[in-house]
This record gives structure tokens, sequence and C-alpha cells, in this order.
């Protein structure tokens, strides 16, 4: 048996769960490669209009996905992952878009994710799904516990300092070397299917490493800080990834050795409208740049912006730091006719 | 006399600067791109080259800007390569020490650069959407056949200004059009457009952030008389231009190629004018078959040399040159 998994959306968040759980119930996992120029093309010609690029590009994994020989195809109805939050709705209609714009689809295993109100009815959908493979209960009980605890030893190396995507890589048992250290620290924010996608995000972890910044991530911040800088906005965010990027914000913007802080914001997407300028009015004097992406490849936009933002932050320091009185210089010169130190 | 040579590739115009050690202009060029970055490049080099008697000047540093920059510096050899940004913020402080805000029109950009104590502490671009810049201006400029140089003075001589939608280019035009069939005068109309890019550029490029004076209107579109009025009326403030506004980019590339050559590298790498000139530059474009990406690389040679690749997302090709050139530098 063989199970297809888009290599879009969730992936970045779950993937390991899901892998480990197919494949303790003895099914192979098909994946697609990173999104890529053809992936991209595929996805806007079958997706509808109207919908934001992470998604199209999620059609474009699956267009790649489907020539292949598979038994199923793995698209979960998101609703909410955890009590009173909620996921897009737009990842609610995924099962059916997808659905409604391929003719020649495998059958779909698109289990309801709704852990809203109570968790009662997930274990059943698990069970569900499980059940396509084997009857045995237990069996998929415990794949489905080995699942969460890969989970979690992929949560962990993200908050080592790898990016999601290279987690994934160490996860499945690549070395990688820990990202060097630069003499800028950015915090990134932004849904992480765009962020931490190359090509939607046009490499903008890379291309931050590559002009020397430590890139600080929602994934690599400890929980219980996100949750309480979030709990102080005076309305609840009941988006579970807006939340976390705000709480996120507000934590970075408390410390002081973070020089700056992007966010990165899919055009058409009605979460990041709201969210962006939310962090934005919480910034005061914190450098913040939102950047907006969608189709375009032409680099040129977003090279200005980064390479504008790394040098306003180190000329910004250059100039805190001479005014600061560490050469004794500027002391001496403020007061004048009193003796130097 | 030492002096020292910025370049600023737009989208729609290349602009050339050469100052002299204590930043005077001494020359100052500005030209349609027409599409064609290594054209510009080339032709504006030629320019330079006959006004000025290049035996007596000694280029000691070059700087380019834009969003040809890599492209330029390649052809010419440049010791700083600077976004846009930075080059108008140095520029504008080198007018104006004390300068807050810059405003900042291109060809396809618009731009606002706060600053403190002469450095910038903030900025912001238009995001998604390219109205209200230069490119729609000539546009618009084209389509009621006026020539874009009369277009700020027209629109100066308004009574009345109409009420054009700024949000988005297209609504502008439609509107435009709209009231042009109702029989409303030409500058009015004009006038209407430049209050509704300057209500634009306020609410979108400007949203949240604190103008303060001294502000300081600069790039192409500063010629023009109407939107600077419409800005000084809409903010209430006095917008200062300055003598060079069209190619203050330029200029901010030549200051940052003064302070590299004195503070970092003393020689520069300037292949000279006649090397600029007369070699014959190629371009070629391909799609990279080597993974799925399909990226589309350009090659830019010179001859039988190839002088860079980019496009690549993997680095492929752009690396393979950087390693000989290095190797060069060596030997």
């Amino acid at each position: 048996m063989r199970v297809g998994i888009p290599q879009g959306l969730f992936y970045v968040y779950y993937y390991p769960l899901w892998k480990t759980f197919f494949t303790d119930l003895g099914v192979e996992v098909l994946s697609t490669p990173p999104s890529n120029r053809k992936i991209i093309d595929q996805g806007i010609a079958h997706a509808v209009d109207e919908t934001c690029f992470p998604v199209k590009v999620y059609f474009g994994h699956i267009a790649e996905l489907c020539q292949e020989e598979m038994d199923y195809l793995f698209v979960p109805r998101f609703v909410s992952v955890e009590r009173k939050h909620y996921i897009c709705p737009k990842f609610m209609g995924v099962p059916d878009m997808v659905r409604a714009s391929f003719t020649k689809l495998p059958p779909l295993l698109s289990p309801l994710v709704d852990l809203s109100r109570t968790d009662k009815h997930w274990r059943k959908e698990i069970m569900k799904v499980g059940r396509h493979f084997t009857w045995r209960g237990k069996k998929i009980e415990q794949a489905y516990q080995h699942g969460m605890e890969e989970l979690e030893r992929f949560r962990q190396l993200t908050r080592q300092g790898y990016s999601p995507p290279e987690a994934l890589l160490v996860w499945e048992g690549k070395k990688l070397p820990l990202p060097g250290k630069g003499d800028l620290n950015i915090g990134v924010l932004g849904h992480g299917y765009a962020l931490y996608d190359e090509a939607i995000s046009m490499g903008l972890i890379k291309r931050l490493r590559e002009m020397e910044c430590n890139v600080y991530m929602v994934e690599m911040i400890e929980k219980s800080y996100i949750e309480s800088r979030a709990a102080t906005l005076p309305k609840r965010v009941f988006w579970t990834l807006g939340r976390k990027i705000a709480g996120s914000a507000l934590y970075l913007h408390q410390q002081t050795d973070i020089d700056g802080l992007i966010y990165l914001a899919c055009f058409g997407c009605g979460p990041d409208s709201l969210i962006g300028d939310l962090v934005k009015r919480n910034m005061q004097d914190k450098p913040y740049m939102m950047l907006t992406v969608d189709e375009h490849s032409g680099e040129a936009g977003i090279n200005t912006r980064l390479e504008a933002f790394c040098d306003m932050l180190r000329r910004r320091r250059i100039n805190s730091e001479s005014n600061l009185p560490t050469y004794g210089q500027l002391l001496y010169s403020l007061q004048g006719s009193v003796e130097g130190p | 006399m030492n002096c020292y040579l910025g370049i600023d590739i737009g989208s729609v115009s290349s602009n050339f600067v050469l100052i002299d050690e204590k930043g005077r202009v001494l020359l100052d060029l500005y030209m349609r791109t027409h599409g064609n970055p290594i054209r510009a490049v080339q032709e504006g080099l030629a320019l330079l080259q006959e006004k000025v008697d290049v035996k007596e000047l000694v280029i000691s540093g070059v700087g380019t800007t834009g969003s040809g920059r890599y492209l330029a510096a390649v052809l010419t050899g440049a010791d700083v390569v600077k976004n846009e940004i930075t080059a108008h913020a140095v520029a504008a402080a080198f007018y104006y020490p004390h300068v807050r805000t810059v405003i900042e029109i291109g060809g396809q950009d618009s731009k606002m650069i706060l600053l403190k104590n002469g450095i910038v502490y903030d900025f912001a671009m238009n995001t998604v959407c390219a109205a209200g810049t230069g490119s729609f201006l000539d546009q618009q400029a084209a389509r009621l056949q006026i020539p874009i140089e009369q277009f700020g003075g027209l629109a100066a001589h308004a009574q009345q200004p109409v009420r054009i939608a700024g949000r988005c280019g297209v609504f502008a035009e439609s509107d435009m059009i709209h009231k042009q069939q109702m029989g409303y005068p030409t500058e009015d109309i004009l006038m209407g457009l430049c209050e509704a890019l300057v209500r634009n550029y306020l609410n979108n490029v400007g949203k949240g952030k604190k103008i303060e004076e001294p502000i300081v209107f600069q790039g192409g579109v500063a010629a023009n008389q109407g939107l600077h009025q419409a800005f000084e009326r809409n903010l209430g403030m006095k917008i200062n231009i300055p003598p060079y506004y069209a190619v203050m980019g330029a200029m901010g590339a030549a200051l940052l190629a003064r302070e590299h050559i004195e503070n970092v590298r003393h020689s520069t790498q300037f292949k000279g004018f006649d090397f600029i000139v007369d070699s014959d530059f190629q371009t070629q474009s391909f799609e990279c078959k080597s993974c799925p990406n399909l990226c589309e690389v350009v090659s830019i040679r010179c001859g039988d040399q190839i002088l860079a690749y980019w496009g690549d997302r993997c680095k492929r090709w752009e690396s393979s040159i950087k390693m000989k050139h290095s190797r060069l530098k060596v030997i």
C-alpha cells in the first residue's frame, strides 16, 4: 500500500507524525520534492484563482504526486488543532477544492482535525484512517503514539536553531551543521507553510543568513513565553498560527538583543493582513518590516528591502554605540569643562 | 583631480553623477534606460567621456545602485554596490544634514525613509502595487498626449482639482477617463491625479509613519510641480527639493564609493572608460535543466569571457564564476 503526502501547507509542521504513523502501519509514504517552478506552474493551473499562493502551491504538489501510482492521497481537513483556536478557513475547504479541481485522483484520506471543543472525535478519525490498513485498533493507537513522539523529536530540533525544513532533514537522518553565527539578530515571522517554503518566501531565511544574520523563528521560542505575551493582547487571537506569531513578536520585541523583525505575508491572506498590522502597532521603536509575496519570481524587490533593512540595523548600531560614553570621548565633549575620565 | 562616479540604473531612468573629493557635483546625467541597462551604462559613460576631459580626472571609486546595480557593477568594476534606500538616504543627508523624512518616488518604486542624526532608522516601500510611481504618470501623460515634462506645470495651474480614486492605478485611470468624458478641464484632472497619488503614497507607503520636518522630496518624479504642491498641501509642511533631485540615488552611490575608498579599500576596481564603452557585452539567458526548478539563468559575457551569471537559485552557475575571479586575483 502506498500513501501520497504532498509537501505543502501543514507538511512542515506535522510530517514526522504522518510519516511515522503510516510507516508503522506498514504503508509506504510517497512525497514530493520541495516546491519548484514546475510544481508552482501546475498549482496555478489547477487551483482556484482566489486562494492564497501557498494553497496554489499545495495543488501543484498534488498534481506532481498524481503522476505516481498510489492507493490513497493524504489531504487532512484542518479546522482546529487546539481548544477554542482555529486554522484559516481555507484549510477546511482544501479537500473539497482538491476533489473539485482534479479529475483523476486516488481516493482521499481526509481525517477531520477539529480539536476546538473536544478531542473525542479526533481519536475516531485516527482510527478511521488506520482502519484502511489494519483492523487492529491497538496497532493504530501505538502508531499514533509513536508518531507524536517523533513529532516531539522534530520540534526539539527546531528549538535548537534549525529551521523546520532543515530539522526535517536532520530528523530523517541527514547530518547538517547548525547555522553559523552572524552579527545581527533578526526575528522572522509568518505562516510556516509560506515562510519555510523556499519557493514561496523566495529563500528569505537563506538570504538573511547569507547577509550574516542570526534568524530567530517562532519554533525556537519557549512556548510559555509566547503564550504569556499573547495573553496580554486586549482581544484573544483565535487563529492558532496568528496567536503564535503575535505572541512571538511581543516576546522578541522585549528582547534587547533582537535588532529587528521581519514579517512575511502572503498577498491575499486575511490573517496576515490583520496580524501583520497588529504586530506593527506593538513594535514602537523596534525596526519592523513587512514583506508581501505572491507569484513573482523577480529577486530585485526582496533583495533591495533586505539589504536596506540590514544596512539600516548596522548603521543604527554604529550610531547608537557612538552615543554611548564607552570610550569616554562623548562624555568629555558633552560636559566640556569637566576633566576627561 | 580625483573624483568618484555614482551610477543608478533604475527601471525607467539611468543616472550618472561625478563628484570630487569634497562631494561637489562635477557632472550629472539623467537618461532613460529604455529597457536596456547595458546600453544605458555604455551610453552614459560615453557621454561622460565626451563632456569631461577624462585625462584630467582620475576615477578613484565607483558605486552602483538601483535595481540594475549588480549588472552595472559587473560592467564597470564597481567598488560599492548598494541598495537604493541607503543610497538615497546618504545623498539626502549630505545636502540636508538634519533631514528627518525622505520622500522618494522613482519609476517603479516609491519609498519613504525616516532618518535620525543622519542615519536611517525606518523606511517603507510600496508593496505589491506600483500605482503612483513614475511609470504610471508616464503612461497617463502619454495617453493624454502631454509631454511628461509639462505634466507638473499644467497640473499646478488647476483651479479645482477633481477627485480621482487613488487606491489602484486601474481605478485611477477609469476615473480619469470618466471625468474627462464629462468635460472637466485637463489640468484639473491632472491635479486630481497628483492629489490621488499623494493620498495613496501617504496612506500606503507612509501608513503609521510619523512624518517630521525637514522633508526632502527626490527622485525623477520630484520634477512634477503638481505633486510637490499636493504634498505640501496634504502635509501642511514645507517640502524641500534638492538641487540634483533626479540623480540623488547616483549621488548617494558616489558618496558611498568615496566613503568606501577612503576607509576600507584604497584603490578602485574601475575598468576604465575605454573598456566599458568599446566592449561588446552580450547577455544570454537559458533555462537550467539540472533540477526541476528550471531557473532562468542569465550570463553576461564580454567576447569569450563570462563576466557573471545570475538567476540560479542554487548558485551553481553564480559560484562557478566567483571561483575563477578569486583565482585570478591570487595570480
